[in-house]
């Protein structure tokens, strides 16, 4: 196969789109392979708290060689670039803002005490203590007469 | 920049001034669309990342489930895929249309590999009873696996969110597999050019999306 240059389109008459070349194209797969690699292998390894973070690492600078290499963001109109990165500020925008809710519901000081989960212990635990205790009568409800 | 009105190509509509005003139209277009596709994917990565906060050693746990080769061996399917769609558009823009159709047969082969694999791996789950939802019930032992060890509270959060997602994604690849058959279908017929490739390198564009999803859902859902 043959191998060009990189930046080289190869008709600039009419189109002036840019040809990505194939030694180009083989390094960024190579490379997408090898961080596949590595990741699987720093799976393996016990990182603590960062293993979450290496892998996301690894998975966010896979993609941005897709997206800039392989998608040719790199050479495309700006406009594109700004569309995209719009997606992933609101893909930002939308897990911050849930996680705000979730990692610390309850540690305003005028909402309930506790996370959402030891609300729903204290509530499973308040149950089973009335299952404990002698039935109440239920009271009549209203309109229903004999 | 070709601004004839009586000699114009055939590709081009009325309504466009060039062809190069009819490219970027288009691919603009496929980028708003997959942006909107970035965030379908995205309130399922908000669902994982929710459950996986508040019980991570239970999302830990449950991925010693998934098999990481045949996870690992899908993303590399996968990234090949992506680097033949690279090649095709390659050689479109370069006018070889034996080059353009080989890359794309070798694109829908893997696909349908990927595809086949999940079948394998689907299957392995299906057989120990890990069912998205209220059917989860794994049981069995193979290969010294306990399954119905992993029967903990929700376990079964983990593997729905695990089928919902890989799911949807498998049904992007099963749609990208339709669009290569429809465009090597029109390079065999010659309809594709360096003048005129824009269904090309926007299958392209999809495709290398799926491809991106795949590399977030394998390390999340198999590895860590």
């Amino acid at each position: 196969m043959p191998v060009t240059g990189d930046n080289t389109p190869s008709k600039v008459s009419h189109t002036e789109h840019h040809i990505t070349s194939i030694k180009t194209l083989s390094i960024v797969f190579g490379g997408l392979v090898f961080l596949t690699l590595l990741t699987v292998g720093t799976s393996r390894l016990d990182l603590g708290v960062m293993n979450v973070p290496v892998a996301l690492l690894i998975a966010i600078t896979k993609a941005l060689l897709v997206v800039v290499i392989f998608m040719a963001l790199r050479w495309d109109n700006k406009i594109n670039a700004a569309i995209f990165a719009v997606g992933v500020l609101f893909v930002i925008v939308f897990i911050s803002f849930i996680l705000l809710d979730t990692m610390y519901r309850g540690d305003l000081s005028n909402t309930t005490k506790g996370t959402i989960m030891e609300m729903e212990a204290a509530e499973e635990a308040l149950r089973a203590g009335e299952r404990d205790l002698p039935p109440t009568e239920p009271p009549e409800p209203p309109g229903h007469e004999e | 920049m070709a601004h004839e009105h009586s000699n114009h190509p055939a590709h081009l509509h009325h309504h466009f001034v060039s062809s190069e005003q009819q490219f970027d139209a288009a691919k603009m277009g496929m980028w708003l669309f997959l942006v909107t596709e970035i965030l379908l994917f995205s309130g399922l990565f908000v669902a994982y990342t929710v459950y996986r906060v508040w019980h991570p050693e239970v999302f830990a746990q449950s991925a010693e489930l998934l098999s990481w080769r045949m996870g690992g061996l899908n993303t590399i399917v996968l990234l090949a895929s992506s680097f033949t769609v690279a090649l095709g558009i390659h050689f479109a823009q370069k006018d070889n249309k034996k080059a353009l159709v080989i890359n794309l047969v070798l694109t829908f082969l893997l696909a349908l590999t990927f595809l086949v694999v999940k079948y394998f791996e689907y299957s392995s789950k299906f057989e120990h009873g890990i069912f998205p939802g209220a059917n989860f019930a794994p049981h069995g032992i193979s290969h010294g696996v306990d399954y119905a060890a992993y029967n903990v509270p929700f376990a079964a959060q983990f593997f729905s969110i695990y089928f919902v997602m890989t799911g949807i994604h498998g049904f992007h690849v099963l749609v990208g597999m339709g669009l290569f058959t429809w465009i090597t279908i029109r390079a065999i017929r010659g309809d594709f050019s360096s003048e005129y490739y824009t269904p090309v390198e926007i299958c392209g564009l999809y495709w290398h999306l799926v491809d991106i999803i795949w590399i977030f859902l394998f390390p999340l859902l198999y590895l860590i």
